[in-house]
């Protein structure tokens, strides 16, 4: 689970281009959306082709996203328990 | 005084704009689902034209082949414009202004060997539009998202009004293709049923595909006929918010709103023609923005619902077919509404209805956190 | 009308007001040097190449103007170029070309729009005025000086920030951006098409 929580932050800097953003500066229970890294509405979209991209997962209502998306844990366990991939 | 002396809209619903606005006035639309065209990874529902119609339709006018489909629109809009219109094209004292957001970028996808790779530069496929026409002056694109089109027309207006030219030939018009189908999907913005402007049940746009022309010219008002349109004042404002969401204050279309307004009274517009993408967010920001700039009673509507979202098009065949509608004392209903939910009231209606006022206010927003507004009187209510 | 100050930014040099500001890197690079001087801006990266170039000419530009940051409804954002946003358009169909392998972005496609670089500049500078872009078939002094003079005309703008916009792909660019205001100024260099000519001839 730690492997997927860490591959999963360094693809959320690449996919999200957060520079100068380091794995560890990312807290796996601080919220993604709103303070956190304070990611915006197209950031959950292209989080949402990551899922698909990297674990085959596909998300039909792109509102599920704010509960998937809450943090990294939350989304790693997602992950976890649908991944085709 | 900036006014129309002529205009048309190419269309899946007609060729002509009597023909557009017969359609839409009896509540007909083009839009459908498609499943196979392009092979996208979803259905998607939209206004296209039928495949060979514009080919067919082109070859009376030239080799359909030199040209890509989106020229083509162009020059089958502007040609019918220009001849209603009766003037020379070539002549020097006339500029060619164009609208649109994507132009020529199915080239990017697939280029057929008869057009050169540089048609996907936006001033090269625009050159190769009013050099059909002979006009040697450089052409001037204005690409602006889906405001483009009323950006033009106030482009055009200032050319006018610097006297640089005698007459502007205003054409918005954008072809839809995989390349733009796809990046609407990425963004989750499209609705798999006909659009639902300002509706409780919204889920999205609709993609459309059309070409639309105005002329103008500018008088005198003393030389102004009463039945002549004009185009009064266009105001571009931004957001300064985000880059793809509306503004939750809607300032950007409010303060274009003001503007374009000036001193006229909200009792004198006939109605506002809105952007009504059927967004969650933008039929919602506009409801702000149209309530606080004070204009709550005027009745609002949206043709996206009979076109879908034509993108660079929009902002010149909507306008079109609101001077028709106030011509035949009509406000065009908003197909594709049954009930509101927007936070700010809006008086909408599903089915046409009537009006004796002469002026109206057309209203867009963009990417890019741009809005514009014009507002557009009849000689007669000046 | 005249210019209160000017910058050419190209993908091997920097020009501020005829002052040339030492550069090593080029292309991409400059770009991300330049950013890294003031730091203080994380969303540029997420920018395509345009509005990188926009938006690191504009913050040179505008560094220093006094009361920066303030809120202001009479300044335009207006950007003409030749290529528009062909260099994003190009990494956007990347997304969608294979179909084995299609996976469209979103945060490409936004840029996918030439005018998003204007909408940028807006909301780093807190401007509600008018934003527009403009594509014509090459770099026109006389057009640029046209389309900006003519942004006067509307009442409520008093200062025009824009000027040529150039970005063919990731590496090659050309930006002559200009601060253009109606106030006239016995020092300041008018705004025209001879001046501007001279200005991209002579840096």
């Amino acid at each position: 689970m730690d492997d997927l929580i860490l591959e999963l932050k360094k693809q959320i800097i690449e996919v999200l281009n957060l520079e100068d953003v380091k794995p560890e500066d990312i807290d796996d229970d601080a919220p993604l959306f709103g303070e956190g890294l304070g990611l915006d509405s197209i950031d959950a979209l292209e989080l949402i082709v990551l899922m698909e991209k990297n674990y085959g997962i596909k998300l039909k209502d792109p509102n599920q996203g704010k509960e998937i998306f809450k943090s990294v844990k939350v989304m790693a366990d997602y992950i976890k328990n649908n991944r085709t991939k | 005084m900036i006014v129309k002396i002529s205009d048309n809209i190419y269309s899946p619903l007609g060729v002509t704009t009597k023909q557009n606005y017969l359609a839409v006035k009896a509540g007909k639309s083009m839009s459908r689902l498609y499943s196979d065209r392009w092979q996208m990874a979803e259905p998607f529902f939209a206004s296209l034209f039928e495949e060979g119609d514009v080919d067919n339709a082109f070859s009376l006018l030239g080799d359909a082949t030199d040209y890509t489909d989106f020229e083509k629109i162009c020059i089958l809009s502007a040609s019918r414009a220009i001849a209603d219109a009766g003037i020379d094209a070539s002549a020097s004292d006339v500029q060619f202004f164009i609208s649109t957001t994507k132009g020529n970028v199915s080239l990017l996808d697939y280029r057929p060997e008869k057009i050169s790779a540089d048609r996907v530069l936006l001033g090269v496929a625009a050159k190769k539009i009013s050099e059909y026409f002979g006009n040697a002056n450089v052409p001037m694109v204005v690409s602006n998202a889906c405001i483009s089109g009323v950006c033009a027309q106030i482009m055009a207006m200032r050319s006018l009004m610097s006297r640089r030219c005698k007459y502007a030939v205003v054409i918005g018009a954008d072809s839809q293709c995989r390349f733009i189908v796809s990046g609407f999907q990425s963004f989750k913005a499209l609705s798999q049923k006909r659009c639902k402007p300002y509706d409780a049940t919204r889920e999205g746009l609709n993609l459309g595909e059309a070409a639309g022309t105005i002329i103008y010219t500018i008088k005198e008002k003393e030389d102004i006929h009463q039945e002549d349109w004009i185009a009064v004042k266009g105001a571009i404002r931004n957001d300064a918010n985000h880059i793809s969401g509306p503004s939750r204050t809607g300032e950007g279309s409010y303060r274009a709103l003001m503007t374009a307004l000036g001193n006229e009274q909200a009792e004198n517009l006939a109605f506002i023609n809105a952007h009504g993408t059927a967004t969650l967010y933008n039929d919602e920001m506009e409801s702000i923005a149209i309530s606080r700039a004070g204009l709550s009673s005027v009745p609002v509507n949206s043709l996206k619902g009979y076109y879908g979202h034509t993108m660079g098009a929009a902002g010149i065949i909507e306008p079109i077919l609101s001077m028709h509608s106030i011509d035949d004392g009509t406000v065009l209903g908003t197909l594709g509404f049954e009930s509101s939910d927007v936070s700010h009231p809006l008086i909408l209606s599903s089915h046409n209805t009537s009006t004796d006022k002469h002026a109206f206010m057309k209203l867009l927003s963009g990417f890019g956190g741009c809005n514009a507004a014009m507002l557009y009187k009849k000689g007669d209510a000046l | 009308m005249i210019i209160r100050r000017w910058i050419k930014l190209t993908d091997t040099s920097v020009s501020l007001n005829g002052k040339k500001i030492e550069t090593e890197s080029c292309g991409h690079a400059l770009l991300t040097h330049l950013y890294r001087e003031r730091n203080d801006y994380p969303k540029f990266f997420k920018m395509d190449a345009l509005s990188k170039l926009g938006f690191i000419a504009t913050e040179l530009l505008l560094h220093d103007e006094s009361q920066r940051f303030q809120p202001r409804g009479d300044r335009a954002v207006i950007f003409i170029g030749k290529s528009g946003s062909l260099a994003d358009d190009t990494n956007y169909q990347k997304t969608i070309a294979d179909k084995d392998n299609y996976f469209p972005s979103p945060s490409v496609f936004v840029y996918t729009l030439p005018n998003i670089v204007t909408g940028e500049v807006a909301i780093r500078n807190k401007y509600y005025g008018e934003t527009c872009f403009h594509v014509i078939d090459e770099l026109r002094a006389d057009k640029i000086a046209d389309i900006i003079s003519d942004a006067f005309q509307d009442a409520d703008t008093t200062s025009v920030v824009g000027g040529w916009l150039e970005c063919s792909d990731e590496e090659h660019f050309e930006a002559y951006l200009f601060i253009v205001e109606a106030s006239a100024d016995g020092q300041a260099p008018e705004w025209n098409k001879d001046t501007i000519r001279e200005i991209i001839n002579n840096n």
